[in-house]
């Protein structure tokens, strides 16, 4: 059986409590086991995002713990929580993912250069990562001369280049074209089988669900369904 | 990493980095201006009094200063005068007798201070004979020739070859009055001893006044060097016994009031100057900050703590700074060294300020320590100025600021 490495208990998640409360989440339960493709589906409005920030740390919920890799980090510090997902979660954003002033190599070592780790060893690793998602010749551009499906694939390699536990994407390929999106659905695929790394992403894109092996719908912050697949 | 990082991001917006670099440049330009014409006024202003007036150190009797009468006399003034000849650091030294009176014209009368000078040795001293404009410096050898400031012969309407009578008493307080006939008219460029001060010859007055040949009431001692100042004062001591030896400073308080309220004026506009830095500098990061919001929560979320993201802004404030500072300085070491040769002319103002003894000609100054206060001070200023920005940045929440459009 395989390791728990994502586990939300009873998450619920409420804005404005002071104010005209909004239930974001309500009651969720989520467990994720290590090397898991999984899409996060529903409609806009539903909690994807939501659910997604508290599972990585960036958000805390209102009720309930989540616990990754055995830790429960609801109870973490500001600077653990950012240790934590700097060794152990790579982030793939909607948009605005890269660092617009380095070029395409050092985005994808940046978080390398976070980890202290040696230069020769964080050279050898973007390489790799660039040869895997095929932009070996666009190595020293920055993503202002990059496509959105090139960036994207740069932002899917940095989020990789820790070789992290979990990789979380919010709506990765919103802002690309069918072509673009399929070929990152592919890079982000290739990259689960051979490095066993989870990868939990949300969208509502009916190509890009068909990917998944596990699919988890939300409904106004609720889990309407969860039910395995067999990608296509 | 941050280094470069910092490098770069204040290259994404050139226009704003180069406004910030040059609101520091200019920032420190003014700083150094203003403190190297304040300067250049103080140093002015001192030299007019000590090179054209009191000389570094005078001798006199204890009393005299408080009454300024020729009867507190400075006793053996020709051995002393001799042995301060005789000092290597010594210039030049002259005797003087001087007493309060009146001097009267044929239309009125007012107060003045009644000096009698050896022209030739007065030339070495206060070089009097630079700042007569009209008629001679006692060259006609008369013993009855008096010169006066102009302001004075305005006030008296006297002209040259006019002639007044000046009434004081001698040292023994009896009244005597000479009739005297204008030979020169000086113009010093401070208007209150224009108004006041009248020389006449030593030797005459003297006799006139009841001292003898080796008696005066003042000895006027004029360095080579400002940096000996201490031990000549203290050599004059030795010799003076019983005679109060007093320096520039101590015999000019009020040029020392003015340049402490110059001083005082001078940090005012420095701050005033720092301050409309500060809220430049401010308000250039914060924009730089709220812009890049949705950047900066990425950045959280990828891993980079909130103690780089905070060095992050810090360098970038302190790139701008570095690069400011020095084109600051350069500009405002040219500035000053361009009108420190040529000097100001604020002439537009100069009644009000020859009043207090400023010439209208000001030659901006400025040592290099100062320099480089001002340039820690605009650099420190930019640092704490960035401290505000950078603080917003640690209150980003990395959720909400991606979320951010």
């Amino acid at each position: 059986m395989a390791k728990t490495i994502i586990d939300a208990h009873n998450i619920s998640k409420i804005y404005n409590k002071k104010m005209v409360p909004v239930k974001a989440l309500q009651d969720v339960h989520v467990h994720i086991e290590a090397g898991e493709f999984v899409a996060l589906v529903g409609p806009s409005g539903s909690g994807k995002s939501t659910l997604l920030n508290m599972m990585g740390g960036l958000d805390k919920p209102t009720l309930g713990t989540v616990i990754i890799d055995n830790i429960e980090i609801t109870k973490l510090s500001e600077n653990k929580l950012i240790d934590l997902r700097l060794h152990n979660i790579g982030f793939v954003f909607q948009s605005f993912n890269l660092i617009p002033v380095l070029t395409s190599k050092e985005n994808i070592g940046f978080v390398l250069q976070l980890q202290n780790v040696p230069k020769k060893k964080r050279r050898q690793r973007v390489m790799e990562l660039l040869k895997e998602i095929g932009l070996e010749d666009k190595m020293d551009n920055k993503p202002g001369e990059l496509s959105g499906g090139q960036q994207q694939r740069v932002a899917v390699a940095r989020a990789l280049a820790s070789k992290p536990k979990i990789v979380l994407a919010d709506e990765p390929t919103a802002n690309l074209d069918s072509i673009s999106a399929n070929k990152l659905m592919e890079t982000m695929a290739k990259l689960n089988r051979e490095e066993n790394i989870t990868f939990l992403f949300s969208t509502h894109d009916p190509r890009v669900i068909k990917k998944a092996r596990r699919v988890i719908t939300l409904v106004d912050g609720r889990v309407d369904s969860d039910e395995e697949q067999i990608p296509t | 990493m941050l280094v470069q990082l910092a490098w770069r991001n204040i290259w994404r917006n050139k226009t704003r980095s180069l406004i910030v670099i040059s609101s520091i440049a200019i920032g420190l330009w003014a700083g150094i201006f203003i403190l190297a014409f304040a300067w250049g006024m103080y140093k002015n202003n001192i030299d007019e009094t000590v090179f054209k007036q009191l000389s570094h150190l005078q001798i006199h009797h204890p009393l005299f200063s408080q009454e300024n009468d020729a009867k507190f006399i400075v006793p053996q003034s020709n051995e002393i005068v001799e042995k301060l000849k005789s000092q290597a650091q010594v210039s030049a030294v002259s005797s003087r007798v001087i007493t309060s009176g009146m001097i009267s014209s044929t239309t009125t009368a007012r107060g003045v201070k009644i000096i009698g000078i050896d022209p030739a040795s007065e030339k070495k001293q206060v070089k009097l004979h630079e700042i007569v404009w009209q008629g001679d410096y006692f060259e006609t050898g008369k013993e009855n020739e008096i010169l006066i400031g102009e302001k004075l012969a305005k006030k008296l309407k006297l002209k040259l070859k006019s002639k007044v009578v000046l009434t004081f008493t001698d040292v023994n307080s009896e009244i005597i009055s000479g009739a005297y006939r204008v030979g020169g008219i000086y113009r010093s460029g401070n208007l209150s001893l224009d108004e006041v001060n009248v020389y006449v010859l030593r030797p005459p007055f003297r006799e006139i006044l009841g001292l003898s040949k080796n008696e005066t009431n003042e000895i006027a001692i004029l360095l080579k060097n400002e940096s000996v100042l201490t031990q000549v004062k203290e050599f004059a001591k030795s010799i003076a016994h019983g005679l109060k030896v007093e320096d520039w400073k101590e015999m000019a308080p009020e040029l020392r009031l003015v340049i402490e309220s110059f001083n005082l004026y001078t940090y005012i506009i420095t701050g005033i100057i720092l301050l409309a830095l500060t809220f430049g500098i401010v308000n250039t990061m914060l924009m730089s900050v709220l812009e890049r919001v949705r950047e900066l929560g990425m950045l959280m979320a990828i891993g980079l703590n909130k103690l780089k993201i905070f060095l992050m802004i810090m360098l970038e404030t302190l790139y701008l700074s570095l690069i400011g500072c020095p084109i600051g300085l350069l500009i405002g070491w040219l500035t000053v060294k361009l009108l420190g040769n040529y000097g100001i002319n604020i002439s537009m103002f100069s009644e009000g300020l020859t009043t207090y003894g400023f010439s209208p000609m000001i030659y901006p100054a400025l040592d290099g320590r100062n320099y480089v206060i001002v340039a820690v001070m605009c650099l420190i200023t930019a640092l704490l100025s960035a401290i505000y920005p950078s603080y917003k940045a640690l209150q980003l929440n990395p959720s909400e600021a991606i979320r951010k459009i």
